[in-house]
């Protein structure tokens, strides 16, 4: 595959997924704000300061909007094309990326990816957003799990297909472990009533809600959450669960055994997901949750770097090993890979 | 009903003939019409412009730094072409291309023609998209046009004639294959036992092209699609081929050139590439060889097909043919090389480097149409009738200074079709874009693109200027 078409998939998988988790946070974020009445909970521009920071957004607001009304953040998220990781211009992007590599992707990925692109784009979805907000982020969501699932019944499992789950799963693994940190910066973890309304509403973002009554009914603990969405082996928005897709699709592109690795974006997949695999909630309480997301977040973007500096970049050296098709071997790849490493 | 307020105009009529009835072979699509509610009809031309919308089939507006894509406008009723009038333009076609590259071979090899004096040498030698530097160098199969857009239309007697030969980038075939499902699918009643040739084999007759001219005779020669980019305007054209074909679409900057080989840049690392079918101008191939600024081209690659490594479709300096002084010479190729009478007629052409032509065309501009000979697209044109004082000085100082860049012919009035206008049927201009292949043999692709001009009287049938297409039926009887 094109060093350049991998990188399109990637990365309009990616912008999906965080047009996705965006919408999910928002979606629950708006719902909190009718529960929280005229209790504790924060309130108007103020209210939306912890999805700014859940998504890295912050300094961005106040640069654009440095005396912020009521309404302003809200729009920033959503509509605002001069925020590049507002919900359109995510949404934006992931067209922009598949219109480049329509070639390898379905017609079907294509023309759903395109629709939600033209709603969002137009006053169509103004209107929307306005009218309903929740309608607005469920059919974001529903679309992009729409996407999902039309790319996992449309598409070959070959590279294509690869990048596209690798770009998935590191946005989400990086997503939800922002969402935990939402928790962790929390200002008042004394007040009990809120603490359970702030775990409810993480869980809810990331779909887990069911999943973490099966087993711990109405309970609300940080070692129990932490236990699902970052170290849940079964769960598929879990930190852990992603990195190891990520990890497995990384070692799909080259053929390498799980547990070794032939390249730098392997290698670091693998430690992370070693961390992760051997790592329990107290641990993490212990180490602080913060810093431990820190970590974390500095970890999977390594990893991105790695995978861009491995696949994209195509550093000078790869220009002496050329393949012939007749004789083209993707195992060649990793001596050639591992060359690249010394 | 809907039929009724229908005009034939003073011009050649694709649907009423000169008696005032329906030409017989309309007949079963007139009927059929008929039966629809044009409220109706209207709204599904919306749907399907929608559904043209939703799967991108569209092309960029330029000059808009949104990056606007629109819908080409679609007319549902089809232009029909019966099967015998259609062996003619065919055959024409055919014998024309065939000049067409035994001209090409000739002014890139012996130069004969020009030492017969049947064409003047200052022609050829002086045309903007000549290129000294490939005399001389073998091109696969002696072949430089492998895909040719040859612009007809029809004068007032119903003849077909040739205005243009589009042989360096046509475009436009992905709307014949568009349209065409597209009318399977929101009028499969009008098709009936029409009996209507299908089109969709352009894709794979093109890829064995390539393969065929593929330098390295191996079982799957690398073929890849080189289009300019997502911005281009023609974008949707070049995914959709490259889609339709299976084959790469690469832009410059994923291709590298090493020891005059051409390769891609995969994540496997470089994969040798045997042919590029390219959307993009000879300029802009190789900032080495042509235009140093072009960011589009791949350095060395000019070397590389002077070496025989890699083969381009269609070859470099094709535009020497499609210049349009070269075109007033054409009927004497096809007489010079295939010692034939041309099937098809053109438009009398005046070359304003002539000084008994330039005098004619100078005194008669009102009454002309001035091309520029190197401008595609409707631009750098002179409609004489329609232009201003002004205009016309300002065309008789360009012509008076660089004759050479300046034809004329008198304006020909093309033919109308009906076409749906507000919920009635009116009569606009149409003309057609045939599709013609060259490889092991030469392919006409079964009608082509019929290009409306949407805006009551106007002759300008360009997708940027107001133009909207129709789907175009050869019938099988």
């Amino acid at each position: 595959m094109l060093s350049r078409v991998a990188d399109h998939l990637y990365w309009m998988s990616r912008y999906i997924e965080r047009a996705e988790n965006i919408a999910r946070l928002m979606q629950v974020s708006v719902e909190l704000l009718l529960d929280g009445g005229g209790s504790s909970a924060r309130k108007g521009s103020d209210y939306w300061s912890p999805v700014l920071a859940a998504t890295a957004m912050e300094g961005a607001f106040r640069l654009l909007y440095p005396d912020s009304q009521l309404g302003d953040s809200s729009y920033f998220l959503t509509l605002d094309e001069r925020n590049p990781d507002s919900i359109r211009s995510c949404i934006r992007e992931a067209r922009e990326n598949a219109r480049t590599a329509r070639d390898q992707i379905s017609d079907e990925m294509w023309a759903e990816l395109n629709q939600l692109y033209l709603l969002i784009d137009s006053d169509r979805g103004a209107a929307l957003l306005e009218a309903t907000p929740q309608a607005f982020f469920e059919k974001i969501i529903q679309s992009s799990l729409l996407f999902g699932g039309i790319t996992s019944a449309t598409l070959s499992r070959t590279e294509g297909w690869h990048f596209i789950q690798l770009g998935k799963f590191l946005e989400r693994a990086d997503k939800t472990s922002r969402f935990l940190d939402i928790k962790a910066q929390s200002v008042d973890p004394s007040d009990t009533d809120l603490e359970a309304l702030e775990w409810g509403t993480i869980l809810r973002a990331c779909s887990a809600q069911a999943s973490y009554r099966r087993v711990n009914g109405t309970e609300f603990s940080a070692e129990r959450v932490l236990d699902l969405l970052l170290l849940s082996t079964d769960f598929p928005r879990s930190v852990r669960f992603c990195v190891r897709m990520a990890d497995e699709m990384l070692h799909n592109i080259t053929g390498t055994l799980t547990g070794r690795y032939s390249n730098r974006c392997e290698k670091l997949a693998g430690a992370l997901l070693a961390r992760l695999n051997f790592a329990s909630a107290s641990d993490v309480l212990d180490r602080g949750l913060h810093d431990y997301i820190d970590d974390l977040q500095v970890a999977l973007n390594e990893t991105a770097q790695a995978i861009f500096e491995t696949y994209v970049l195509i550093p000078q050296d790869t220009t002496q090993n050329i393949i012939h098709p007749a004789t083209f071997d993707p195992l060649g790849y990793h001596y050639q890979s591992q060359q690249l490493q010394q | 009903m809907l039929l009724k307020p229908y005009r034939p105009a003073d011009l050649f009529d694709e649907l009423i003939d000169s008696n005032g009835q329906v030409r017989p072979y309309y007949q079963p699509v007139v009927d059929r019409l008929f039966h629809l509610d044009p409220r109706d009809l209207a709204h599904k031309v919306k749907n399907l412009e929608l559904l043209f919308l939703k799967h991108g089939v569209t092309f960029t507006v330029y000059g808009d730094e949104r990056g606007t894509e629109r819908v080409f406008p679609f007319d549902p009723v089809p232009r029909l072409i019966p099967a015998l009038e259609w062996e003619t333009v065919e055959a024409g076609l055919i014998q024309r291309i065939t000049a067409l590259n035994l001209f090409l071979y000739d002014v890139y090899h012996e130069q004969k023609i020009l030492s017969d004096k049947v064409i003047p040498e200052e022609v050829v030698l002086s045309a903007a998209h000549f290129r000294p530097e490939f005399v001389g160098i073998k091109v696969p199969r002696n072949t430089y046009i492998h895909v040719c857009g040859t612009d007809l239309i029809r004068d007032r007697d119903g003849r077909y004639l040739v205005l243009e030969d589009n042989g360096r980038c046509p475009s436009g075939v992905s709307y014949v294959l568009e349209n065409r499902a597209a009318m399977k699918r929101f009028f499969p009643q009008l098709f009936g036992s029409s009996g209507v040739r299908p089109v969709d084999t352009y894709p794979a007759d093109l890829l064995a092209i390539l393969q065929y001219i593929a330098p390295r005779q191996t079982a799957l020669p690398n073929c890849v699609l080189l289009t300019p980019g997502v911005h281009n305007s023609a974008y949707f054209e070049h995914s959709f081929l490259a889609r339709q074909m299976g084959i790469e679409i690469v832009e410059g900057r994923d291709l590298a050139v090493l020891d005059g080989f051409v390769f891609m840049r995969t994540t496997h690392g470089l994969k040798q590439v045997d042919v590029i079918y390219r959307r993009i101008d000879d300029d802009f191939l190789d900032p080495k060889v042509f235009r140093k600024d072009s960011m589009l081209g791949v350095p060395g690659l000019v070397d590389a097909v002077r070496r025989g490594n890699v083969a381009l479709a269609n070859a470099i300096g094709t535009g020497v043919a499609d210049d349009k002084v070269t075109y007033a010479y054409v009927p004497d190729m096809i007489r010079y090389y295939l010692g034939q009478e041309p099937i098809l007629d053109q438009v009398p052409t005046f070359l304003a480097w002539r000084d008994e032509d330039r005098k004619y065309i100078l005194e008669h501009l009102p009454e002309l149409v001035v091309k520029a000979a190197n401008e595609s697209g409707g631009y750098g044109m002179l409609i004489g009738p329609m232009a201003t004082t002004a205009e016309i000085e300002e065309f008789s100082q360009r012509i008076e200074a660089t004759p050479r860049n300046y034809i004329a012919q008198p304006v020909v009035y093309f033919s109308q079709h009906p076409t749906l206008i507000d919920g009635a049927l009116e009569g606009r201009h149409v003309d057609l874009r045939p599709f013609i292949l060259c490889g092991e043999t030469t392919k006409v692709l079964p009608g082509g693109l019929t290009r409306v001009a949407l805006k009551r009287g106007s002759l300008v049938v360009n997708s940027s200027q107001g133009g909207g297409s129709k789907d175009t039926w050869v019938l099988s009887h």
